[in-house]
């Protein structure tokens, strides 16, 4: 009889949380080992390079307070965009619809002061923006969990295809020109997206140079009150029974059906209130207002477990990274601006190999054959 | 003249649009092996920048194939560890390829070209050569379909012969017939003694190579040209995942939904001159804005998956196990 070693994995539970932040630190630093070396190849000192990426090029910034704020404005979207999404893929429902729904809530936002002006002063008017967003993109959100409950529709091959149809259906409003298209300005014979800014603009605190916008606060506020209601509430612990066990939340009479349009329609407007809240930094509607964080916020998402606080570091890191890579290639001509993807991607796979880790031991396996 | 502009229309969405079936096809064989890859821009970009370096670097656009094949391979190859072996979620990982993938493009072509002389394609005779069109006797010579069908370059009857090739393999080989159980019910497949891991493996990668020659074809394309701001893929990529389910997983209908595609993407560019050429016929063109032209291949894909969902449709032929992953031990 023969013995056959060989390797196999299992499953492991109880993980100490200090172990888990050694493992993610670790899978960073050696993504960043990595991105050095290839910054090597280029002829760039990797610490330099890294420290204008860290610093989000304050060193070299000429108004410092200037580019917190836009590194603050740039967070705050992706912050917002994976936290909603968390919440849909809390019971295992894959809307990878960021985008589109992001750009129907940005839409929608500017259709309220570009189309009624300014609506009984600022605070009603942004109130109006905001339920606009919210409602437009809940609704958007809401076809696929519509379907995906009446027919099983895979919901993420649909809501992949309406991002496109929300992508094009920007863009068309941007190139037609015509009497009812109030997103155009009126004064420039090429299509142009007008700017909410001469309406409305979003209430700031300001400090000295910086100025606060009250989007920040309020995403803090929204993460709070996610922590609560995903943690504390009926609403929530449904949310999580359907994402461990759909027949087991059915057997105990619960309404999947109406839970899970419910929590899509929950996640989907606050991805709308994310785009608002991007209007209102960028002033004008465009096609490329997301910036990507409609697919970097399911990366996100994931990668941080689905836990609010994790959400909120983990963008902070992607978005030092992309500010501070974009920064960075303003003096290293070297290096293309984009060397952020390459840094993320990496960063993410070895988080990724770290989870695999955490999740599972390999063990030897002896068996008689 | 009715004829030649009909002639030239034609040929050009095929030269314009063959890209996505190279896409589309690759996708098919990793969504039937139950993988659903989000990585396709990123795999067609690494696929273009190596093939395009290599290949006018030895001149041979073979080499320039066989390089862009192998660099799609190993993002596939990438893409399989992780979500295979390593069991990680496979819409993150793919949308992780894809950022990568266009990282490294960026990196690779600006290191390139800020450092050295970026190579041209002209300078390559005999990739120039190569990818010239070929003329088939007789064929080639019929007026008007010859011009439309038979006087194309080298790329376009590959990738039609690798998606006629896929089709027979997925429908009358014993491994394709596997390979579909693996994405239909991977607990079955494997009670049956089929390696899931090793088929899995296999046809993501084999796959992912396909795309990478798809876009090679798109640097070759447009000549090589360095492209610091759209890159040369431009979305490709994720229009092949959308043809995947208009296609039906078929890759022999995605030969046909490549050139549906392609018309819609032509007539958001050449409505208007069309309209203004054939009042009669097609006057009408002009009152619809370019940009639905873009919108409806996708709209029309989404109304087919929720219909075919409705109808719980035999006809579909969506993997059932698609974008799950596969442990063992949780059967």
């Amino acid at each position: 009889m023969k013995t056959m070693k060989r390797f196999h994995i299992v499953r492991r539970e109880g993980v100490s949380l200090r172990r888990k932040c050694l493992y993610y630190v670790i899978a960073i630093f050696s993504a960043l080992l990595l991105g050095a070396l290839l910054l090597l190849t280029c002829g760039v000192n990797p610490l330099d390079y890294y420290a204008k990426v860290f610093t989000i090029g304050l060193s070299t910034a000429r108004f410092p307070a200037k580019q917190v704020e836009n590194f603050l404005n740039a967070l705050v979207p992706l912050v917002l965009t994976s936290l909603a999404l968390s919440v849909a893929y809390k019971m295992r429902f894959w809307n990878v619809g960021g985008e589109g729904q992001f750009l129907i809530g940005a839409t929608a936002a500017a259709a309220i002061p570009l189309g009624l002006g300014s609506v009984g002063g600022t605070v009603p008017t942004l109130l109006l923006m905001a339920a606009a967003a919210m409602l437009a993109s809940a609704l958007w959100g809401g076809i696929t969990a519509f379907f995906k409950v009446k027919f099983g529709t895979n919901e993420t091959l649909l809501t992949l295809m309406l991002n496109y149809v929300a992508l094009y259906f920007v863009s068309f409003l941007g190139e037609t020109k015509g009497k009812w298209n109030f997103f155009l300005r009126t004064d420039s014979d090429r299509p142009i997206f007008a700017s909410v800014f001469d309406t409305v603009a979003m209430p700031a605190l300001r400090i000295g140079d910086f100025s606060l916008s009250l989007a920040l606060p309020l995403t803090v506020l929204i993460c709070v009150f996610l922590w609560f209601y995903l943690k504390k509430t009926k609403q929530g612990y449904e949310i999580a029974v359907i994402g461990d066990s759909p027949g087991t939340a059915r057997y105990a009479g619960m309404k999947t059906g109406w839970i899970v349009v419910r929590t899509m329609l929950l996640s989907s407007a606050l991805v709308g209130l994310a785009g608002f809240f991007k209007l209102m930094t960028s002033g004008s509607l465009s096609a490329s207002i997301t910036d990507n964080v409609g697919w970097t916020g399911v990366v996100v998402a994931w990668l941080s477990k689905l836990e609010p606080l994790g959400i909120v570091a983990t963008s902070v890191l992607i978005c030092v990274l992309r500010f501070g890579c974009s920064q960075a290639s303003v003096n290293v001509s070297a290096v293309d601006s984009r060397f952020s993807d390459i840094l993320q991607g990496v960063i993410l796979f070895a988080v990724l190999a770290a989870d695999f880790l955490l999740r599972f031991k390999i063990a030897k396996k002896e068996e008689a054959c | 003249m009715v004829l030649d502009i009909l002639a030239g229309f034609v040929y050009s969405i095929i030269v314009y649009n063959i890209p996505l079936l190279y896409g589309t096809v690759g996708e098919i064989l990793n969504e039937k092996a139950g993988s659903l890859n989000l990585g396709v821009e990123g795999t067609m970009a690494v696929g273009a920048i190596f093939g395009y370096l290599l290949g006018c670097r030895t001149d041979s656009l073979f080499l320039g194939i066989l390089t862009a094949a192998a660099a799609g391979a190993l993002c596939g190859l990438l893409f399989a560890f992780f979500t295979v072996t390593l069991q990680a979620n496979q819409n993150v990982t793919g949308l992780t390829v894809t950022t990568l993938g266009l990282g490294v493009y960026y990196f690779v072509a600006h290191a390139v070209h800020s450092r050295s002389n970026w190579p041209m394609m002209q300078d390559c005779p005999s990739i120039v050569k190569g990818f010239s069109e070929i003329h088939i006797p007789l064929l080639s010579d019929i007026p008007y379909i010859g011009k439309a069908f038979f006087s194309h370059n080298l790329f376009i009857y590959l990738g039609i012969f690798l998606a006629v090739l896929v089709w027979w393999y997925m429908k009358h080989t014993t491994a394709g017939l596997r390979m579909r159980a693996v994405g239909e019910n991977p607990g079955a497949a494997d009670s049956c003694g089929v390696n899931i891991p090793r088929s899995k493996y296999l046809h993501i990668t084999a796959g992912c190579a396909i795309m990478g020659v798809g876009g090679y074809y798109m640097a070759l394309h447009i000549n090589g040209e360095y492209l610091a701001s759209s890159g040369w893929i431009n979305g490709y990529g994720w229009i092949a995942v959308a043809l995947v389910i208009f296609a039906n997983w078929n890759p022999a209908r995605a030969i046909l939904g490549t050139f549906v595609f392609g018309i819609f993407k032509a007539l958001e560019v050449y409505a208007g001159s069309i309209a203004f050429a054939f009042p009669a016929l097609f006057g009408w063109l002009k009152a619809v804005p370019p940009k639905v032209f873009t919108a409806l291949p996708f709209l029309i894909t989404a109304l087919v998956l929720v219909l075919s969902s409705a109808r719980r449709s035999k006809k579909s032929n969506q993997p059932a196990a698609i974008g799950v992953n596969y442990y063992r031990e949780d059967r």
